[in-house]
């Protein structure tokens, strides 16, 4: 069953007044040279009460009620697309047991009290949800108590309801406002009950993100926007070839330069990569003077690397480490396929805010893991420990890139030298694109067969990647954990390419080459490739339940790294999404040349993802991407709407990666410098429907920022194959003829 | 140094910066309106889109002189008074930002396309926005607030 109809909201957006009225709640007023400090806490959000006014009640650090019965509730996680600062303060309010429109949510600052608020592998949600939904049963439970109190009767006669506590047998009510005073004075209780998720009222519906009207009338926000009395700005130039470093710089000259205060060498601090600074009174005028710099480079054993000799070296680590395969098959399938680095390319380009007085460093960074921040510049500056303080501000863009922090080593090195002036850097887009720490390129040779009946009785899979970073593989995952003997090696390429987490770390890549490598083996049986994957799935424990409602609670994380997932899979859940979006998609319908359906499945972050895409491929070789259905399994499903946007915008990630982009290197440094030649997919390439469905669930959330993603490139190659008989093996694949006759 | 007089958003505001400033710069760091935003600087983004004489424009690649002859529209100025304009209406309503960064640019250039062409075809939005990238993908939702708008106005 599914429980999400595409193109949210657009029934109730053609009710004219209910539509209307979202508008009234807005702002949108023309803002000069005002000064925005971003980031806040309950602490500063508070404003000081009036003279006798009651107190505001607070039992722990999520939330705030002021006697108006105004709520206010903390963010933890930092906001950068994946919809957490909505999706939490959800679940805070889900068990107390607010109107959503009573709450205003504030973004936490980092503070040790709010717990994990690292907004990595899609863990959010998963990490917080016990938590919140703690912190908002107990101060609930305190004012049910407040109430009792007040009217002298058991609590188990109260109920709450929309901010208010109610006891029917009188029919009393006292609102949430109302009672803050007597429940400021009640102790806090420990273990309190939670509600039984089929109660959610709030949970599961579609909520716009808490930030949108000021999107869409332009208020601060971002890191970038980011402004201070007095602030400079910077930027900062490294060595174009990783590992390099400043020898000389013309700075006399730079210094001389139109509106620009200083310029200087950055070396030799823990944890930074060296570089030359130069601070400016506007951004302009400091990208300007990039432009003069001229740096005499030591570039490093780095201007060895290139793409193309990393293609030499992982092929002859194959021919090295070649096996036989296990068994002579009847038909055998060999095949290489090979993936590119990737750079992040976060729209927001990296930057942060900082200024040092007293010995204190105080920072704004739009960051993914505040914390690895904090620690990078408190060790880099050998600052005081608890001397970095760090407001979180709204995030343009993660997909990984800001889980590491360097930009605010970088600003905090400069701000240290300015003491007492606030100073914002800014990378120029041709540095964020320079400085990326890169999806891994990667080589899989592939070496499977199967026998008369159609059965795979052959898969080996060597797998090249760079040294270091996330993306290993081990054999325990689907499908090499279906197949009897199979087996999976890996090879390494040593070099100072840095290399990172990247959208679904490892998965990104390996489903995609092996989702496709599993399409060219149910072709070599001549087995329709879902009822290929059924029989693989059906072999593995528990997925007996084929067809059936997913079990609950079963596999509550699938183990980082592609493939690599042990105990934790669950065969009948991916079975169950599998059914669901072949079902949904009308998989199987025979259809002209020129025409294809194609299908991938995954499981990453806990949640189980089929894909199926419709292309169209004109004679001439012309793609056309005509519908995506995706089933998803992610547990329980917190915000409907950002659950559902996250899928679709990761599957067009996925795909406009495969699609069109690259990073080469060449003589140790990206080629690939700027959007011109790292085209991003674009709206005219995006299909007219992209459908998502639920599997209806109470199991705790998993992970949904990112395990969209990893089939959705595999499904479109595969549909690609199916219309064409063309088989893609290299992304990206927009240089591969695809014409047909 | 130079002095520049610029109407933004109905208001004359006169700045002293370098004379080959881009427009984009002025309205971020000089005028504080930082809703336009910096996203490639060479005209492959969108971030930047604000309206001249209500034409879409890529403000990175207008400088300050030249920006002084025309009526300049930021997404700050687009709901004068607080009152969201229908788009902006259908934009929160049907959730389209992701992180969101891409979004004021892409509601310049899907404002200035109604301005033209009241109920625009899939095909005429894929063209109007054809300059504007959302690294977030939210296409499937940007082509759905528009057609929302276009039905509603
Ligand atoms: S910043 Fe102007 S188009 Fe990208
Ligand atoms: S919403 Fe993130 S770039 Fe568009």
């Amino acid at each position: 069953m599914s429980v999400a109809p595409n193109s949210p909201g657009l029934t109730t957006i053609m009710d004219r007044r209910g539509f209307l009225k979202v508008g009234a709640l807005a702002g949108g007023g023309l803002l000069i040279s005002a000064y925005f400090p971003l980031g806040s806490s309950l602490a500063e959000a508070q404003t000081a009460p009036a003279a006798g006014a009651a107190p505001d009640f607070a039992p722990n650090v999520f939330i705030r009620i002021a006697p108006d019965g105004a709520v206010s509730l903390i963010a933890p996680n930092s906001e950068m697309g994946q919809g957490a600062k909505t999706a939490l303060p959800m679940i805070i309010a889900e068990e107390l047991d607010v109107d959503w429109k009573q709450v205003t949510v504030h973004q936490g600052d980092l503070n040790p009290a709010y717990g994990r608020q690292s907004a990595v592998g899609s863990g959010s949600t998963t990490g917080n949800y016990a938590a919140l939904r703690q912190a908002g049963a107990t101060a609930r439970a305190m004012l049910v108590a407040a109430a009792a109190q007040t009217w002298g009767v058991p609590a188990a006669e109260c109920s709450t309801a929309a901010g208010a506590v109610l006891h029917a047998v009188s029919s009393r009510r006292l609102t949430y406002g109302e009672l803050t005073a007597t429940a400021a004075t009640l102790p806090v209780p420990t273990g309190v009950p939670l509600k039984d998720p089929k109660d959610f009222k709030l949970i599961g519906t579609r909520v716009p993100g808490v930030d949108n009207e000021k999107i869409v009338t332009g208020q601060p926000l971002y890191g970038i926007d980011q402004r201070l009395p007095g602030m400079l700005y910077a930027a900062y130039v490294k060595c174009p070839v990783f590992g390099g470093k400043p020898v000389s710089a013309n700075l006399d000259e730079v210094k001389k330069l139109p509106g620009v205060r200083d310029a200087f060498v950055l070396e030799n601090i823990n944890g930074l990569v060296p570089g030359v600074a130069i601070v400016a009174d506007s951004t302009w005028n400091a990208f300007s003077a990039v432009g003069k710099l001229k740096v005499q480079w030591d570039e490093g054993p780095g201007v060895s690397q290139n793409s193309e000799d990393m293609a030499k070296q992982a092929a002859a680590l194959a021919q090295a480490a070649a096996v036989a395969p296990p068994a002579a098959p009847v038909k055998a399938v060999e095949a290489v396929y090979h993936y590119p680095f990737l750079a992040h390319a976060t729209l927001e380009p990296q930057n942060c805010t900082a200024v040092f007085k007293d010995g204190v460093m105080e920072m704004w960074c739009p960051t993914q893991v505040p914390s690895a921040g904090q620690g990078l510049v408190t060790r880099g500056l050998g600052l005081a420990a608890g001397n970095v303080k760090v407001h979180v501000t709204r995030v343009g863009g993660g997909f990984g890139r800001r889980g590491s922090n360097e930009f605010s080593l970088e600003v905090a090195a400069i701000a240290q030298k300015l003491e007492g002036t606030p100073v914002k850097l800014t990378w120029m887009r041709e540095h964020d694109f320079g400085h990326d720490n890169y999806r891994s390129n990667g080589w899989h040779f592939f070496n499977g067969g199967v026998d008369a009946a159609g059965k795979v009785v052959a898969l080996q899979d060597y797998f090249v990647k760079m040294l270091g970073g996330p993306g290993d593989m081990n054999g325990g995952g689907f499908p090499f954990n279906a197949v009897p003997g199979s087996s999976v090696q890996s090879g390494k390429l040593p070099g100072p390419i840095p290399t990172g987490y990247w959208r679904a770390p490892g998965d990104n890549g390996n489903t995609w080459a092996v989702q496709c490598f599993v399409d060219e083996l149910a072709h070599a049986a001549g087995r329709d490739p879902l009822d290929f994957t059924l029989d693989l799935l059906a072999a593995l424990p528990g997925a007996a339940a084929r067809g059936g409602p997913a079990p609950a609670a079963a596999a509550g994380g699938g183990r980082r790294g592609g493939g690599g997932r042990g105990g934790g899979f669950a065969a009948a859940k991916m079975v169950a999404v599998l059914k669901l979006a072949t079902d949904q998609a009308g998989w199987g319908r025979k259809l002209p040349r020129g025409q294809g359906q194609g299908l991938a499945v995954c499981n990453a972050n806990g949640a189980y993802v089929a894909v199926v895409a419709d292309v169209t491929v004109s004679p001439q070789g012309v793609l056309k991407i005509t519908k995506l259905t995706a089933a998803v399994d992610a547990g329980l499903i917190m915000n409907l709407s950002s659950a559902e946007s996250q899928v679709q915008g990761a599957m067009l990630d996925g795909i406009g990666a495969a699609w069109f982009l690259k990073i080469t290197i060449e003589k140790g440094a990206a080629a690939q410098v700027n959007f011109d030649d790292y085209p991003l997919m674009r709206l005219e390439h995006s299909p007219p429907v992209v459908d998502v469905h639920f599997l209806p669930s109470v199991s705790p959330p998993t992970g949904l920022g990112e395990p969209g993603l990893p089939p959705a490139a595999p499904a479109v190659c595969n549909a690609i194959f199916a219309a064409t008989g063309i088989r893609i093996r290299t992304l990206p694949f927009s240089g591969q003829d695809l014409k047909w006759s | 140094m130079s002095n520049f007089t610029l109407n933004v958003n109905g208001t004359s505001s006169t700045v002293d910066v370098t004379d080959d400033t881009p427009l984009l710069w002025v309205l971020r760091d000089t005028l504080g309106l930082v809703g336009t935003k910096y996203g490639c600087g060479i005209g492959e983004c969108g971030a930047c889109t604000v309206h001249l004489d209500g034409v879409a424009a890529k403000s990175c690649g207008v400088t300050v002189k030249d920006a002084t002859a025309a009526k300049i529209t930021t997404i700050e100025g687009l709901a004068p008074g607080g009152k969201l304009t229908v788009l902006q209406q259908a934009w929160c309503h049907l959730d389209v930002p992701q992180c969101g960064y891409c979004q004021s640019g892409q509601i310049m250039c899907a404002t200035a396309l109604l301005a033209k062409k009241p109920k625009p075809t899939d095909e005429e939005i894929d063209y109007a926005l054809s300059a504007n990238i959302c690294r977030c993908a939210t296409y499937t939702r940007i082509r759905a607030a528009i057609h929302a708008a276009a039905t509603v106005a």
